[in-house]
């Protein structure tokens, strides 16, 4: 049978998902990105510093990691002499945008998918915000009105946590996660000027100066964003594993890995990162090689040709397409798919033994959930190294903030060339994010944009191969396959963002 | 210890010498108090959005995001946090734009590809296809957002889905519906749940061009707290410079919005604080124009950064 899953809600934007289900599997399932916009042609023809602005707008949810991809392109497309106070403040203003957006994911995006929502009913407690949650349910329910207690119900059948503590801590740190995922947005709006959208990022570094008033504020605010990671997310993601142990087994994509590598350590864009970048297939781990990149728009919505390089990129929108399903284009890395995100960004740091810090919290957690590194790809192995990034990437801030010299430029010298081209890449929470700028006569001639969700939620490319997320469906049990609560997990785990994927 | 008697003396006088001896009969008459039953229900969709103004909607302060689903607000439907999803979630949404499921209030972020209606689909229906229903059978809408108050960077020159804002898609539609627009990019929160309780403790707030005259009433430039350094000629030359920022491009001068009194994330910084121009964001020709850079003085600034050096 045919089942259209869409829209499955709980994301960025606007993603349908086409299955097929046979006795109870699923046997073959299309991801459909259904809102276009445009971007890369808008962007034509502008001032190349419009572009960390405009390029934020792509998402609304990640804006930091866009304007912070433009303005590594910019700077390599000026050959700008960036401070190192600058680039410390690219990372300050990048890094809390990780982890509330891991919180936002977990809490908002994801829980209500494990967490029972009713066991609130029962709450006997006395804890201010759950009796108001309670009572509110209550009335809800008892009005007879349609729909009682949205947005949290209805919801889609299926077993949700038993353990009624678990459902009440988890419901609790629901409400303190929007107050906790505010404290890491302020903490990079001191320098970013405002969140979401950044108006103080530009190439080479940042408008705000770094002042002992603002540092010590930012790292108040990141201090108590860390507690809340190690006290309340990191248990919460091990309560669900524990109920739901099959999930370190559900959701596994079936190509290789690929990380660009997150927070440099020194202005130059090539130093050592806190995360390293890699691809990786099999156990095989080799630099990225950004000519290694092609989009594929066999079953994508564009009549432009198919399987042209990144530099050659071209968006010609053919809305009636024969076969195109999807608005996303299929990027691939030797003509090979891969997934990308957290569970990359881990592995293949961790496979390098580069960083110290995530080979200790990997091991320690597969550990605790007697796993290998393998079941990281996975749907609970995505939550929890969205966990072990926010745990790398909060001590990595407190370090960094230490680093500044309060004495020291904060903003690179513009000498704006005529020409010029430029990559920048990045890790968006959800994963590799790459820029691309060609400039011509101090204008945009080309910009291209290659986002984690584009990889992730890719549909078939030339070559008939599923997308990361196609292929972690195919073959999942689902008890009820109208509705199927295992796939909206599956989806969730990657955290797609489809005005990312499409833009 | 102050004693009630006392208490009731000094409130009376601060009232008198503040000329609010008739504060509280003014607020009870204008004021209703909240009745749960009569909350608006909100029906929120997106259409050709980043989602970033849902995520500003969150970053609310007082009264919080929690508060305002809940005690000022019913949120029906929002495809971010609602737990439900795919057939059972269409489902919901066709029982409030049929009319079946009472009345509710339309929350739209976004703007609306009129050029290339499968631009925007939800359930396989174009996402125009539900505005145009909904206009039936709601209360009102509310353009949230600088796309759908006024097309944004969906619809800036060049576009290929002619997009266009939720006002310009009723009035190509001949519909002409009760529609509150609330630019920014991103809105802030206060402006839009601000106007929510508005309209449940007071009735329609006064616009100014379609948009809370609470908060659009005044340009940022005549708000800003450097318009001294404006005044006295103090301009920054190059990026990162202190000083009013109107030789880099600032848009302060032709945009409506209060961001120098009311600040972002919690009233703790804003553009101009952080040595940023304001890009226009809340302006209906934001990023309009390939002609008209953001930062349109920027040689200036670079010419000015190499006087420096000389």
């Amino acid at each position: 049978m045919k089942v259209d899953i869409g829209p499955v809600t709980r994301l960025e934007g606007h993603l349908s998902i086409h299955t097929t289900v046979e006795n109870n599997i699923i046997t073959e399932a299309k991801s459909v990105g259904e809102m276009f916009r445009g971007f890369e042609v808008i962007l034509r023809g502008r001032d190349p510093l419009d572009a960390q602005q405009i390029t934020q707008r792509i998402c609304g949810v990640c804006p930091y990691a866009h304007a912070i991809a433009s303005s590594y392109a910019q700077e390599n497309a000026y050959n700008l002499d960036v401070p190192p106070n600058g680039r410390i403040l690219h990372n300050l203003i990048q890094g809390p945008n990780h982890l509330y957006d891991y919180l936002l994911h977990f809490y908002q995006l994801s829980a209500l998918d494990f967490v029972d929502v009713t066991a609130i009913l029962g709450y006997q407690g006395s804890d201010s915000d759950l009796t108001a949650l309670r009572d509110w349910v209550k009335v809800e329910v008892a009005s007879k009105s349609p729909f009682p207690a949205a947005p949290f119900l209805p919801r889609l059948s299926g077993k949700y946590l038993s353990d009624s503590e678990v459902n009440i801590g988890a419901l609790k740190h629901y409400i303190e996660s929007l107050e906790i995922q505010k404290k890491a947005n302020k903490a990079s709006a001191i320098f970013g000027g405002r969140f979401p959208h950044a108006t103080a990022i530009f190439p080479g570094g940042c408008t705000q100066e770094p002042t002992i008033d603002h540092i010590a504020s930012y790292r108040s605010l990141i201090l108590e964003v860390k507690d809340f990671i190690h006290q309340k997310y990191i248990p919460d993601i091990l309560a669900v594993a524990a109920e739901f142990p099959e999930y370190w087994n559900i959701g596994q994509s079936k190509g290789g890995f690929m990380s660009f590598g997150l927070m440099p350590f020194g202005p130059q864009l090539d130093s050592k990162r806190l995360f390293a970048p890699g691809v990786l297939f099999g156990d095989k781990i080799s630099p990225v090689d950004f000519d290694a990149i092609k989009e594929d728009v066999k079953y994508s919505k564009y009549s432009s040709p198919s399987g042209l390089k990144i530099k050659e990129g071209e968006l010609t929108p053919s809305p009636h397409k024969s076969e195109a399903y999807s608005w996303v284009k299929a990027p691939r890395y030797q003509g090979k798919m891969l997934e990308v995100g957290p569970a990359a960004r881990v592995m293949v740091d961790y496979l390098q033994n580069h960083n110290p810090k995530i080979k200790q919290l990997v091991d320690k957690f597969a550990g605790i959930a007697d796993i290998g590194v393998g079941n990281l790809n996975s749907v609970l192995g995505r939550h929890l190294c969205r966990a072990i990034s926010a745990v790398v990437i909060a001590d990595f801030l407190l370090e960094e903030t230490e680093r500044i010299d309060i004495n020291g430029p904060h903003m690179a010298q513009y000498d704006l060339p005529k020409s010029g081209v430029g990559f920048g890449v990045t890790e968006a929470s959800r994963g590799a994010l790459l820029h691309y700028v060609n400039i011509e006569n101090y204008k945009i001639k080309k910009y291209e944009c290659v986002v984690p969700t584009t990889w992730n939620c890719s549909p078939k490319d030339d070559n008939d191969q599923p997308g990361a997320l196609e292929s972690a469906l195919v073959g999942t049990k689902v008890e009820n396959p109208e509705e199927q609560i295992e796939s909206n997990r599956i989806v969730h785990s990657f955290d797609p963002c489809l005005a990312c994927a499409v833009h | 210890m102050i004693n009630r008697r006392e208490f009731l003396k000094l409130a009376a006088c601060l009232s008198a010498s503040f000329g609010l001896s008739n504060f509280p009969t003014i607020v009870n008459a204008a004021l209703k108090k909240i009745d749960p039953k009569t909350i608006p229900r909100l029906i929120y969709l997106q259409g050709q959005s980043c989602t970033g103004c849902s995520i500003s909607l969150l970053q609310a302060e007082s009264p919080n995001a929690v508060s305002m689903i809940t005690q000022y607000s019913k949120l029906s439907f929002h495809a971010d946090l609602s737990a439900t999803s795919g057939k059972q979630a269409l489902n919901l949404i066709e029982e409030y734009i049929s009319g079946r499921a009472g009345e509710y209030f339309l929350a739209v972020e976004g703007a609306i590809p009129w050029g290339m209606p499968e631009a925007c689909v939800i359930g396989n229906k174009p996402f125009g296809d539900y505005l145009t229903a909904a206009a039936r059978t709601m209360s009102g809408a509310i353009a949230i957002g600088t796309c759908a108050s006024h097309g944004g960077i969906p619809a800036a020159e060049g576009n290929l889905t002619d997009a266009v804002s939720l006002k310009e898609f009723y009035k190509r539609k001949k519909i002409d519906p009760l529609l509150i627009d609330i630019p920014g990019c991103p809105v802030h929160p206060d402006w839009v749940w601000k106007t929510i309780i508005h309209l449940v403790q007071v009735g329609l707030p006064e616009l100014t061009n379609g948009q809370p005259k609470s908060f659009f009433n005044r340009k940022v430039h005549e708000l800003c707290p450097r318009y001294h350094d404006f005044q006295q000629e103090i301009f920054a030359e190059k990026l990162g410079d202190k000083g009013c920022l109107f030789k880099l491009g600032c848009l302060g001068p032709d945009t409506y919005a209060d961001c120098p009194t009311r600040w972002w994330n919690g009233g703790q910084t804003w553009c101009i604080g952080a040595n940023a121009p304001c890009i226009g964001c809340a302006s209906p020709q934001f990023a309009a124009k390939k002609i008209f850079p953001f930062y349109r003085a920027f040689e200036q600034a670079a010419s000015g950064s190499s006087e420096e050096n000389k």
